[in-house]
């Protein structure tokens, strides 16, 4: 591949973090991402179907998807793959896109950057397998990169872990 | 006077990870400045700084006791920020539902191929 990662000119802006383990071997939380029938299985929102997956499965390759809101609303979706190593890690490009794979920006608010870079990793321990992905903006705009910062200062898992104690505390109102 | 905060303040004022911290310090209770710096291991005159930028946007009251100032969090100013970015950790914490009762599926499949051989 030609495309070259440049870490220290996206190092400025903090990554969002989630992390889930699930119960079950590597071997097939791998496949259920990287197999075109079984994402469909459960990428997307509760009530979410997938109407449309185009799945080229190799760095430099896609997966083209629209997800059906339970109201018939479509959203399309893109994902590039930079970067395979199976059963370990894979690397992409993450995007909102139209119909015809084009490149689009988020439905809710346009100056959130445009392209972000995720990558997910799967660590097995004991049988279980520990999923983590981390997105940050691809070479964003100062706009982008200041829409980004601010929302990440709403994710839980910018709180460092202790958004419990803060969801108690807001529940209390 | 002064000009009402608005949210876009508030997002501005956590997007610093320093006062995300205090902020999460403040969620066990009222605390003064001294008891802030010394639990982050920050100078005084720096968290002094974040609590003013907390205050300005409202998501920080203070009051006095005896000799001291006590801070306490104003939990209502978070929830805009709270309900914005629910939006897409919702997106991945229900695909991830989605994928345990997948995955939950095929096991429980396997198994029981496995008991008929």
């Amino acid at each position: 591949m030609s495309e070259k990662n440049n870490p220290t000119a996206e190092s400025s802006t903090q990554e969002f973090v989630i992390t889930r383990i699930f119960d079950a071997p590597r071997e097939l939380v791998w496949k259920a991402w990287t197999e075109r029938e079984r994402l469909m299985e459960w990428f997307g929102p509760k009530g979410f179907t997938m109407s449309t997956a185009k799945m080229d499965f190799r760095p430099g390759g896609s997966f083209h998807y629209c997800l059906r809101s339970p109201d018939g609303k479509e959203m399309w979706g893109k994902f590039v793959y930079r970067e395979i190593v199976a059963p370990e890690r894979i690397v992409l490009v993450n995007s909102f896109s139209d119909a015809a794979g084009g490149l689009t920006r988020h439905p809710m608010s346009p100056t959130w950057p445009l392209e972000m870079l995720s990558t997910t990793t799967f660590v097995e321990r004991g049988g279980k397998t520990t999923l983590t992905i981390k997105w940050k903006p691809l070479n964003p705009t100062e706009e982008e990169r200041k829409t980004f910062d601010r929302a990440h200062g709403g994710m839980t898992q910018g709180w460092t872990g202790t958004f419990e104690q803060l969801a108690e505390y807001l529940a209390k109102g | 006077m002064a000009r009402l905060a608005t949210t876009s303040d508030v997002f501005n004022a956590v997007a610093e990870p320093q006062r995300r911290r205090i902020l999460n310090l403040l969620t066990r209770g009222e605390r003064p400045v001294n008891f802030i710096a010394v639990s982050l291991r920050y100078k005084q005159p720096q968290v002094s700084k974040h609590l003013r930028v907390l205050r300005e946007v409202g998501l920080v009251s203070v009051r006095g006791a005896g000799q001291q100032r006590l801070y306490k969090l104003n939990g209502k100013r978070l929830k805009p920020i709270h309900d914005w970015a629910k939006t897409f950790e919702t997106f991945w914490n229900e695909s991830f539902d989605r994928l345990d009762d997948y995955l939950n599926r095929l096991q429980a499949k396997e198994k029981s191929h496995e008991r008929k051989e």
